[in-house]
């Protein structure tokens, strides 16, 4: 299998000179710095809250906008365009999720610094953002190459943003409803686990559980993604 | 001489109804080849199952010598440029930065972007945006990005169907130009003197199936009836035969200087469809 990395990086430039012109989309990144910047001028030191933020940058970010620019290059029939250029899959994968890995990452460190988030171990919990990143990544181009058009993007990415944003306070009733427990398995959780035990001085040999499950989300929705972009390619 | 496009048996079915069957022919080197039917007869189906944007249900289909379903290989992706009604441009990115793209992806010079827009009558556009462009200068972008790698094989379907007569001419001008730099066009129309002009040899496709294949001046001596139009001065036409008596006549109109203007009777590729297939191109 060939990679140009021009190639990758000609996606990656279109994308982020369309993405300015964007003001739809590229509102959206306003979402969480406001939420971080308020909950910072208030002072408020959770991990809870931190990471509320931090997932909705990963859903609002990371998935919806990558959901909206796939969306819309399937509305507007440029992802033919490439498709049959000499681009593989691959690089029109990676090209188009660069973008958001990077406004995510961006705005997930802008984010913490308004929170004045310092974690006690900043490596372990970069690597469990940036494997997040690369789901929400994932499940953003799935779900993009589902619908037809952006005002649906908005629509169906809608409850994936509440399950991912908010999945976490599910588990508080899983005493009445067992079948929550589930909850704990989502990739929000898992990464708010991994920030908890990091404050308590937990190593990432002791972690390594924890960033399986959000691993195995990885290549889950990896291969989903795979699946429905081979199918796209013909009509 | 060498075949770039051969088809054999093609079908295709969309929910049990018939878009292609039984379709076959083959398009030669530096050939422009022309599809000729009306909406809905198939011509985007067959161009859409030769760039591998879909599966044939039987039959098959070689572009290259390679079947359609190994088109993905970036080599022969370079060899292939595409027109379809499925090409779309970024529209808030200026036709510059569209080009940019695609010079990038199919490793081209950016002085190619001015050679193109200058061979679809669209120098000195290049910083306009998109989405601000009118119906036709989108075409004629899209045509642009169709050839700016040089393909060897070119597939245009409906290419001139938005453009006015004075740009659809620079475009056959521009179609020219690659025919003499060696590109073999799969031309699909329902222009009949888009296809006279431009084709070497046209298929009538009608209800998914080829009903005639050949020169268009094979087609129109085939489908002539030998006859020409004779307007005299009196206001009065008269049909002749072009045999030795209708020679004899035409002489003796024009001894009397009886003869205003003679036209042939010999049919467009247009006549001929209507003729063979009983309905008309459009």
């Amino acid at each position: 299998m060939t990679f140009s990395m021009k190639r990758l990086l000609a996606i990656f430039n279109k994308d982020y000179k369309d993405l300015t012109r964007n003001l739809y989309v590229s509102f959206t990144l306003l979402v969480p710095l406001v939420l971080a910047a308020v909950f910072g001028r208030q002072g408020i030191d959770s991990i809870d809250l931190y990471y509320m933020v931090f997932n909705m940058a990963l859903c609002l970010v990371a998935a919806y906008i990558q959901c909206s620019l796939i969306a819309e290059e399937k509305e507007k029939n440029t992802l033919r365009g490439l498709m049959l250029s000499p681009a593989s899959t691959m690089e029109i994968l990676v090209g188009k999720g660069l973008l958001s890995f990077v406004t995510t990452i961006l705005v997930i460190g802008i984010s913490a610094y308004f929170l004045g988030y310092m974690p006690e171990n900043l490596l372990i919990v970069s690597l469990g953002i940036i494997l997040s990143t690369v789901f929400y990544i994932a499940l953003g181009t799935a779900l993009g190459l589902v619908t037809r058009s952006v005002m649906e993007a908005s629509v169906i990415i809608m409850p994936f943003v509440f399950i991912f944003s908010f999945g976490t306070s599910l588990s508080v009733l899983a005493e009445k409803y067992p079948i929550l427990q589930a909850a704990d398995y989502l990739p929000n959780s898992q990464l708010i686990m991994i920030a908890k035990e990091v404050e308590m001085g937990t190593g990432l040999a002791e972690l390594w559980s924890h960033f399986g499950i959000i691993g195995l989300w990885v290549i889950g929705m990896a291969l989903i993604t795979m699946v429905i972009y081979r199918k796209r390619m013909v009509d | 001489m060498e075949s770039i496009i051969e088809v054999k048996s093609l079908a295709k079915l969309f929910s049990n109804q018939a878009a292609l069957e039984n379709v076959s022919f083959s398009v030669k080197k530096g050939e422009t080849f022309g599809f000729l039917g009306p909406s809905g007869s198939g011509k985007t189906t067959t161009i859409k199952i030769l760039t591998a944007q879909l599966v044939p249900t039987d039959g098959e289909a070689y572009v290259f010598g390679v079947p359609t379903s190994k088109l993905k290989n970036p080599e022969m992706r370079k060899k292939i440029g595409v027109l379809t009604d499925n090409s779309g441009l970024y529209a808030r990115l200026s036709v510059f930065d569209n080009l940019k793209l695609y010079c990038d992806l199919y490793d081209v010079p950016y002085s190619r972007i001015d050679e193109v827009l200058e061979m679809v009558n669209m120098a000195g556009e290049r910083k306009k945006v998109i989405s601000k462009l009118s119906r036709g200068m989108l075409q004629r972008v899209t045509l642009a990005r169709a050839f700016l790698h040089k393909p060897e094989l070119l597939f245009l379907d409906e290419p001139t169907s938005a453009l006015d007569p004075v740009n659809t001419r620079h475009i056959y001008r521009g179609l020219e130009r690659l025919k003499e730099e060696g590109t073999t066009i799969f031309l699909t129309t329902h222009d009949m003197n888009e296809a006279e002009e431009l084709c070497d040899r046209v298929a009538f496709l009608n209800k998914g199936k080829i009903q005639l294949l050949d020169s268009p001046l094979a087609l129109r001596r085939k489908f002539a009836d030998h006859t020409v139009t004779v307007e005299l001065s009196g206001g009065e036409k008269e049909v002749i035969d072009m045999g030795p008596a209708g020679a004899k006549a035409l002489h003796e109109y024009m001894s009397e200087n009886k003869v205003t203007s003679i036209y042939s009777n010999e049919p467009t590729l247009g006549d001929i469809f209507v003729e063979v297939t009983g309905r008309k191109l459009s």
